[in-house]
């Protein structure tokens, strides 16, 4: 299978706070309309790597990244990279629903309006779309103008994914995105990211080994802020090439 | 005689016994301290609202709101003046009060979180809402009365605000801290600009509990008199003029409770019961919109 690169990374070190070192000579490709699974141990680096993608660190005092993100073809991580653009181009789903205090079809309309949208006819015709995108639609349709907090925990998340699907964005990043939720609700998501891989890339952040297996094309397992190894799921999983790999996903440690 | 297992035991029985008995009648006595303190603290409060009430609403008459006072010492008149002085002066220290004390709040919360600078403005903020009131109307008196050379409406205002405003920014910098981080990042990821993110997201958020604190700062300083004395005076005329000085209800109070007529004493303890109604139905409101949001 070969596929376009949708996002380079080229020995990425990240800081937390002037010199803590998060990780380490970071590089891979992610590839464009692939699912990519990051693993590892709890405090490997995987989250922190994911928001590295949109530059979440930016929210927070003496961070420090070295090396280059190439975002097709472009360095993300420039100073004079403009970060709304950037975050509306590459969305993020959290480990905990995050609905907006407001209500199902206003949640989705925000991430429009952001965008400039305003038209009413518009924001109707893509809630819609977003809705019916993230398998929410015929759930909510009676209700668009309840409140979000309203809905379950599992539809609360599908609600955040249609958000950020919303913006058409051309990368979405999921971080434990089923963490918080029940089996029923966890395999809805995961068909969803299946599904929605035809048209972005995505980025999947997990703790669930199963999960990543069962999700995804390409595996990278994380320790202690390096990458271990990268390549495709399955053979991360049936036949890795180093002894950490395995025994992290044998479950010896982790 | 030989100690057996079953001595200690008799003696720990006892021992506990004698444990228990104590607890208990110290228990008993702490709950009788307690109740009579609770009971004096109530007793006085319904003697006052109930003197307030009983007094207030046989004082009550439709020529209170309609009309201005009459020449003292002569029957009748109103207190029209006095109302529209208080509502004046409340307006426009709510005006000024409310969006420093939200903007400052917010500031405390947001941009200065978690920032040394922002410790020390919310304990001063502590402060100050302690610091008695008449204090604000003498700072007020030399800031802007003496300097101006007269009493006026605005001064009045003014004071008022300053007591509102650590009171508005406190509430809103909690609330605003109890609306949880990861919405903020939720409403970033999308390609929100902060200032986005704070009205549209976190505002939001918070708005009944920021609603609730202003409606509390609006009945803390709607009862005040001290700081007005020193600001916005007296005047017994009719008057909408916010640069002279201008009557309100507490410092009508104050006078005509102080003064030699039977009707003056009257008219102040409806004008007493009016207000108490006033701080009574905000304060009602704000706990029950506070109510109502936690049950969502």
């Amino acid at each position: 299978m070969t596929a376009e690169i949708e996002i380079e990374v080229k020995n990425l070190d990240f800081y937390y706070s002037g010199d803590v070192m998060a990780l380490q000579d970071i590089s891979l490709p992610i590839y464009s309309h692939r699912v990519t699974a990051l693993i590892g141990p709890s405090g490997c680096g995987k989250t922190t790597l994911l928001r590295c993608f949109n530059r979440m660190h930016d929210l927070y005092p003496h961070h420090r990244y070295d090396g280059q993100i190439l975002f097709q073809g472009k360095d993300i991580l420039q100073k004079d990279v403009d970060l709304i653009n950037l975050r509306s181009r590459i969305g993020m789903v959290f480990q905990k629903p995050t609905p907006f205090p407001m209500s199902i079809a206003e949640n989705i309309a925000y991430g429009l309006r952001l965008k400039g949208i305003t038209n009413r006819g518009e924001l109707i015709g893509r809630i819609e779309q977003a809705l019916k995108h993230a398998a929410l639609w015929n759930e909510v349709r009676d209700k668009l103008n309840a409140s979000a907090y309203e809905l379950s925990g599992g539809q609360q998340q599908r609600l955040v994914i249609a958000r950020a699907l919303a913006v058409e964005p051309e990368v979405l990043l999921f971080d434990e995105p089923t963490s918080a939720l029940d089996p029923l609700s966890t395999a809805k998501i995961e068909e969803l990211v299946v599904t929605l891989k035809k048209e972005i890339s995505i980025i999947i952040v997990t703790h669930n080994m199963q999960q990543a297996a069962r999700v995804s094309d390409m595996t990278g397992f994380l320790y202690l802020g390096e990458l271990i190894e990268y390549g495709s799921t399955e053979k991360i999983f049936t036949n890795p090439d180093k002894k950490q790999t395995d025994d992290y996903i044998t479950g010896r440690f982790g | 005689m030989q100690f057996s297992p079953s001595h200690y035991l008799g003696a720990g029985l006892l021992y506990s016994m004698n444990i228990e008995r104590k607890r208990r009648i110290e228990g008993f006595i702490a709950l009788m301290l307690s109740s009579f303190a609770a009971l004096a603290g109530l007793f006085w409060l319904v003697f006052i609202l109930g003197d307030v009430i009983i007094h207030g609403i046989g004082a009550l008459n439709l020529n209170l709101f309609l009309h201005d006072p009459a020449p003292a010492g002569v029957a009748g008149g109103g207190l029209r003046h006095a109302f529209v002085g208080q509502l004046m002066i409340t307006i426009f220290a709510t005006l000024i009060g409310v969006p420093v004390g939200v903007l400052g709040g917010t500031f405390l919360a947001e941009y200065a979180r978690r920032t040394g600078f922002a410790r020390v403005i919310s304990v001063l903020a502590d402060i100050i809402v302690s610091v008695p009131s008449i204090v604000v109307g003498t700072f007020i008196y030399a800031l802007l009365v003496r300097p101006l050379g007269h009493f006026s409406g605005w001064a009045g205002a003014v004071a008022l605000s300053i007591i509102m405003i650590p009171v508005v920014l406190r509430t809103t910098e909690d609330m605003l801290s109890m609306v949880p981080w990861t919405l903020r990042e939720a409403a970033f990821a999308l390609g929100a600009p902060y200032y986005k993110v704070i009205v549209q997201i976190v505002y939001r958020g918070a708005a009944t509990g920021i609603l609730t604190g202003i409606l509390l700062s609006i009945a803390r300083v709607a009862g005040e008199t001290a700081p007005l004395l020193f600001t916005s005076f007296n005047n017994n005329f009719f008057s909408w003029d916010m640069n002279r000085p201008i009557a309100s209800l507490t410092v009508t109070i104050f006078q005509y409770a102080m003064g030699p007529y039977e009707d003056w004493h009257q008219q102040a303890w409806a004008a007493a019961f009016i207000v108490t109604l006033f701080i009574l139905a905000l304060t009602l409101l704000g706990r029950f919109i506070l109510k109502w949001r936690f049950k969502q």
